[in-house]
């Protein structure tokens, strides 16, 4: 087997920005067809997510076996909504003209239950969980698809839809239990992430890491012993992919969360059980986050003494450019070759 | 089935439905079966229809015309909704297609095999006006070469598709196509995909085997 590029995503300082969001938007998503596509969300967890109810929606395997899934519609992505843009800026009617969705009044969006999270004041809580496709080792995508149209690349794990072979039948998108490939009605051929190949093989990271200014994202092939993420990932396991039941065996994982301690009915700082419940973290991320969690509050407690934490630095991520596993070239240095 | 020969039909006529030349020669009922759940080439599809009705359309009438120079099959058949956009991501369009053998022991159940390739004229709801051609050397392999050999012609009406597909009965080309020679007889196969059940791919139904095909000789007499 070949090497496999990997993300972590330091949940812990996503701001919930969305310029990750709007990087791959206008990178990638812009032609017809791909209105509703987001290849990179953002989401407020606890939330349905996007599309709506995503963690329902089955796909995947279990002991090995394919899952059913389900086919998200538009709407439940969200939808592009259109707006009046024309009878607001040349309908000559004034103050009387509003900004406003066309059409039926819709009732969901990608992002539409941002920051509403869970818990109760004052130990509401929420965090933001960015999310691509995981170009995963057991992608069930690739393995659902009749007509061998899915491609893991050999050198670097990428996963790919091969639009020649593509006939939108859309079994890969029933398939893939985090909901990430899309129809493309017009094309009539499934689309998805690519994570930025054409950057990747001319040595600049995905517009995504690159562009976040929280320096939330590492990007790298995952044997690389130096770089972030075999540190982060294989040798102080504080990063764990999200949903590992699902058995794809993802390669985007995530530093998990950690809010403020919690207040007692007094108004006191109660530090005997975490804001964010634990349980939670564990529905999302499997038992190993609470090693991961513990981890993390060891090396902060050394970093707050004043002793020197390599995971610390390591997630402060002073050098930013050392995030990216060697795919540091400027983008302005690509040359892009139109097809 | 015997394809009669029409010298005086020109392709628009034949390429017409609802031309009266196709009443005045016999159409032919071919009972369909969904194809096994077992040969679905991945295990996800198997999972996903395990439970499910594939193949609700359960017979397709069927009448091939030729004129001496191009070949016309006309598919007809019940289907309660018409299916024929493709404009959210759980709707799939009703389809048809004809199956020829390219070489005469290529088996028609699996698509044809490695060395022994099946043609087939494929037609799309959501694409009404034209065909594409394919050929398949097993499941899973269909690959179209072509979108301009074969002609294509659908519309719905009252529960009904009828459906006509037609080809030169010569072309030549590089890739495997299936030859038509009047006063001959070779196989033909046909499926039907129902949109609203969501059948798309190896989801359809199928005529099984091979089902004999006659080309009248272009001099109008029977086969000798």
């Amino acid at each position: 087997m070949g090497r496999q590029l990997a993300m972590v995503m330091d949940l812990n300082k996503c701001i919930g920005c969305q310029t990750c969001t709007i990087a791959c938007k206008r990178l990638w998503t812009r032609d017809e067809g791909m209105e509703y596509m987001w290849w990179n969300t953002v989401n407020t967890q606890p939330g349905r997510g996007t599309p709506r109810d995503w963690e329902q929606s089955g796909g995947g395997f279990r002991k090995g076996v394919p899952k059913p899934g389900a086919l998200p519609t538009r709407r439940e992505f969200g939808d592009a909504w259109e707006y009046n843009h024309d009878e607001v800026f040349f309908g000559e009617k004034g103050p009387k003209a509003h900004l406003q969705v066309k059409g039926e009044k819709p009732d969901w969006g990608p992002n539409w239950d941002e920051d509403q999270g869970d818990g109760d004041y004052p130990n509401s809580y929420y965090f933001y969980l960015p999310r691509i496709c995981n170009h995963c080792t057991h992608p069930a995508c690739l393995e659902a698809c009749p007509r061998k149209a899915i491609e893991k690349n050999a050198e670097n794990g990428i996963v790919t839809v091969n639009e020649d072979r593509c006939r939108g039948y859309r079994f890969c998108m029933e398939a893939c239990p985090y909901k990430k490939i899309y129809f493309n009605e017009t094309k009539k051929v499934s689309q998805k992430c690519i994570f930025c190949f054409p950057r990747i093989e001319q040595g600049v990271a995905n517009a995504c890491a690159r562009q976040c200014p929280g320096r939330v994202r590492f990007v790298g092939y995952r044997d690389d012993e130096n770089a972030p993420i075999y540190k982060l990932v294989e040798k102080w396991k504080v990063a764990v992919p999200l949903h590992p039941e699902y058995e794809t065996e993802p390669n985007v994982f995530y530093v998990p969360p950690i809010a403020p301690p919690r207040y007692d009915e007094n108004g006191d700082i109660d530090e005997s059980s975490p804001r964010i419940p634990e349980e939670y973290l564990v529905s999302l991320f499997g038992p190993p986050v609470i090693e991961a969690l513990a981890t993390l509050h060891d090396e902060m407690a050394k970093a707050r003494d004043g002793q020197k934490s390599e995971l610390m630095d390591l997630l402060i991520a002073y050098k930013w450019k050392e995030m990216f596993g060697g795919f540091d070239k400027d983008p302005a240095t690509i040359e892009w070759v139109k097809s | 089935m015997q394809v009669d020969f029409v010298g005086d039909a020109g392709i628009d006529v034949l390429l017409d439905a609802d031309h009266r030349v196709w009443g005045q020669h016999p159409t032919t009922s071919v009972p369909l079966l969904g194809t096994p759940v077992g040969m679905q080439p991945t295990a996800a599809i198997q999972v996903a229809w395990m439970n499910k009705k594939i193949g609700t359309v359960d017979h397709v009438d069927v009448a091939a015309l030729h004129n001496g120079r191009e070949i016309a099959f006309r598919l007809e058949w019940s289907a309660a909704t018409e299916s024929s956009d493709v404009s959210d991501n759980n709707s799939f369009p009703d389809a048809a297609a004809i199956a020829l053998p390219v070489s005469p022991d290529a088996p028609i159940i699996t698509m044809g095999a490695p060395g022994q390739p099946v043609n087939a004229w494929y037609w799309r709801a959501d694409e009404p006006q034209g065909a594409r051609q394919l050929s398949a050397e097993g499941l899973g392999t269909s690959l179209t070469f072509d979108q301009r050999v074969i002609q294509g012609r659908g519309s719905w009406k009252q529960g009904r598709w009828r459906v006509v597909l037609a080809r030169a009965l010569r072309v030549e080309s590089e890739s495997p196509v299936a030859e038509l020679i009047p006063g001959t007889a070779t196989g033909f196969g046909v499926a039907i995909w129902d949109g609203a059940n969501g059948e798309r791919g190896g989801i359809k139904a199928f005529s099984g085997n091979w089902l004999p095909l006659e080309l009248q000789a272009a001099s109008g007499e029977r086969n000798a």
